[in-house]
């Protein structure tokens, strides 16, 4: 090994750095490693004086090929990849593709399982949610928010790491259902949350909504008509923000989201401050979602699948029985082959519409895995609402998109 | 096989088998279909069923008009520009290579739809910028990871990968998983050794 280390030329800084010409443009840089780009978001800005005329995002800095890897993965093999898309919400990550995966294969977990699934896709929402809040108040200047909003979200991390072990890529979901038993104490954490949680909620309505700093710097800002927010694709808050009614858990139910209770918070301007408003909502009808499923599951049943060649067998069986020996044999050595077909599924994430698309050739490991993710989507209207904006804008828009740059650049 | 076990049973229909979703599963009572096949009947090809979902074939020249025909016709209403991608079907048949998959979805009817055209290695497909400006991004994303090149895009460049990366278009299926080249890590004079993975497709 050569340790050689260069010596980097100094830049000297003449006259040709600086403006010389007479445009009135200046080209700014916002990013990569800026610390209100919510990651490696570059963002090429051309101002006159603080003005925004031209904006354009570059991305790709996190890119890690997911969707190739995908292809030289095995299905239950690709689950830990899903938690590093998006990593603040990894257990709606891992539902979305392992809902995909049962669709394609043909049958749904016990009911038991799918409570549990809702309950820790809503918690992984209040805990998107909370990420997003505590930032976005933080990039407009709200220091203080981001220490309560992280101090929620730990609350939330000890139930998953309670639940699975993991805090932030949980792996918590398995094709058929659950692979752990559900903690006795887990339903009193929950529980204990669903108390605490409320307060906690008016506190943060307390410091903002009303707040004239924050109305100043969010009302009437990076306005999207709805005609607008339809044609660049938006889902998730963005879009409901703009009054839109589409929430895929209302339209097009997944889970058991049919048997449950819950409105759909909708915007009138589609603003910053609406979207702010719609995803406040957001956190009390996830309450409730958790609340009337935390009362409706069994305590006890099955947490998977059984007696399915698509399902890898309990472990406790695998050691008492052949038959399931064996199938666990064959489910780890050669994995198992779905029947051949395309299947796609969307889910309602945090962000938006988070969708799966699957070609299957029969064999164990997917022809072509398509992960159409919604901040992707969502961070191409920053151009629409930047442009004639101030610069100071610029962060607060940045930050109601809500996007986590592992889930744009998969 | 134990007492105690609990064989686990099936609730409720799932989403899959709940069918509207989609629209009726019949490609011949599906609104959708029918419309393309009365308004456009060269461009229709066939129109298939897997799991409740369906899928349209259509020929390529026609794609962004069946697009926009969907987007305005007042009973359909495909307002949401849901996904774009390319499927390589390199191993899985000859003619044509790639399947350009769009999905759909109406916001006012709740019913998804996903668009399908064939097209080959040089040929172009049209764009759907002018009918959906979600369709920027997402086809740049296509025409980074595939090389296809659609026509009437208006900044059709590189977006995941860097600008300058010349060594082709990485989901392709003849692109191997490592990439073409062997890259040594600054400070050390050889490239790292290859682990041969054990995976290998028949």
């Amino acid at each position: 090994m050569s340790l050689e280390f260069k010596e980097p030329t100094p830049v000297v800084v003449t006259e040709e750095h600086l403006l010389t010409d007479n445009r009135r443009e200046m080209v700014l840089n916002m990013g990569p490693q800026h610390p209100s780009t919510h990651g490696v978001l570059r963002v090429r800005l051309s101002l006159e004086g603080e003005v925004v005329t031209a904006c354009d995002p570059v991305i790709g800095y996190l890119h890690r090929g997911v969707e190739k890897i995908g292809e030289t993965k095995r299905y239950s093999q690709f689950t830990p990849w899903t938690d590093r898309t998006d990593y603040v919400a990894s257990p709606s990550n891992n539902l979305g593709y392992i809902l995909t995966v049962e669709k394609l294969l043909g049958f749904e977990a016990p009911e038991r399982a799918q409570y549990w699934r809702m309950i820790m896709g809503e918690f992984a929402r209040i805990a998107s949610h909370l990420v997003w809040l505590g930032t976005h108040a933080l990039d407009i200047g709200a220091l203080s928010m981001s220490l309560y909003c992280f101090r929620e979200r730990e609350l939330i991390m000890d139930i998953f790491e309670t639940f699975c072990g993991a805090r932030l890529t949980t792996n918590m979901m398995e094709i058929g259902g659950f692979s752990r038993p559900i903690p006795p104490e887990l339903p009193g954490m929950v529980r204990n949350f669903l108390d605490v949680f409320p307060s906690r909620l008016k506190e943060y309505s307390d410091l903002l909504s009303a707040n004239p700093i924050w109305l100043a710097r969010t009302r009437g800002i990076g306005v999207i008509e709805p005609d607008v927010a339809l044609s660049y694709g938006l889902t998730g808050a963005c879009l409901r923000g703009s009054g839109i009614n589409y929430d895929v858990r209302k339209a097009q139910p997944y889970l058991l989201y049919d048997r449950m209770e819950f409105e759909v918070p909708l915007g009138t301007h589609g603003d910053v401050y609406d979207r702010y408003l719609v995803r406040m909502e957001e956190f009390r009808q996830s309450l409730k979602i958790i609340r009337q499923c935390i009362d409706q599951v069994p305590t006890d049943g099955s947490l998977k699948l059984a007696e399915s060649n698509y399902v890898i067998p309990p472990h406790d069986t695998v050691m008492t029985t052949a038959e399931d020996m064996q199938r666990h044999f064959v489910w780890v050595i050669k994995g198992f082959s779905p029947p051949k077909g395309e299947v796609y599924m969307a889910i309602e994430h945090s962000k938006g519409e988070l969708g799966h698309y699957i070609v299957s050739d029969g064999s164990p490991i997917p022809y072509r895995l398509r992960i159409r993710t919604p901040d992707f989507v969502n961070l191409q209207s920053l151009p629409y609402m930047a442009e004639g904006a101030m610069l100071a804008d610029v962060v607060a828009l940045i930050g109601t998109i809500d996007i986590v740059l592992g889930s744009v650049d998969r | 096989m134990s007492e105690d076990r609990q064989i686990a049973t099936n609730p409720g229909p799932g989403p899959w088998e709940r069918t509207g979703y989609w629209g009726p599963t019949n490609p011949d009572e599906n609104p959708a279909v029918l419309a393309i096949r009365a308004a456009f009947p060269g461009a229709y090809v066939d129109a298939v069923n897997y799991r409740d979902e369906m899928t349209v074939r259509v020929e390529r020249e026609f794609l962004r008009e069946v697009v926009q025909f969907l987007r305005d016709e007042p009973e359909l209403r495909f307002n949401l520009l849901t996904d774009e991608t390319f499927v390589d079907m390199l191993r899985l048949r000859d003619d044509p290579r790639f399947d350009l998959v769009v999905q759909l979805y109406s916001v006012p009817k709740r019913r998804r739809l996903r668009l399908k055209t064939g097209v080959n290695d040089g040929e172009t497909v049209p764009s759907l910028v002018p009918v959906f400006a979600a369709a920027n991004w997402l086809e740049r994303e296509a025409y980074d990871m595939f090389g296809l090149i659609f026509e009437g895009h208006p900044d059709l460049r590189r977006i995941l990968l860097a600008e300058d990366w010349d060594e082709g278009h990485p989901l392709r299926k003849d692109y191997p998983i490592r990439g073409f080249r062997e890259y040594v890590q600054p400070g050390y004079d050889t490239p790292a050794p290859r682990v041969r993975s054990r995976l290998r497709r028949p």
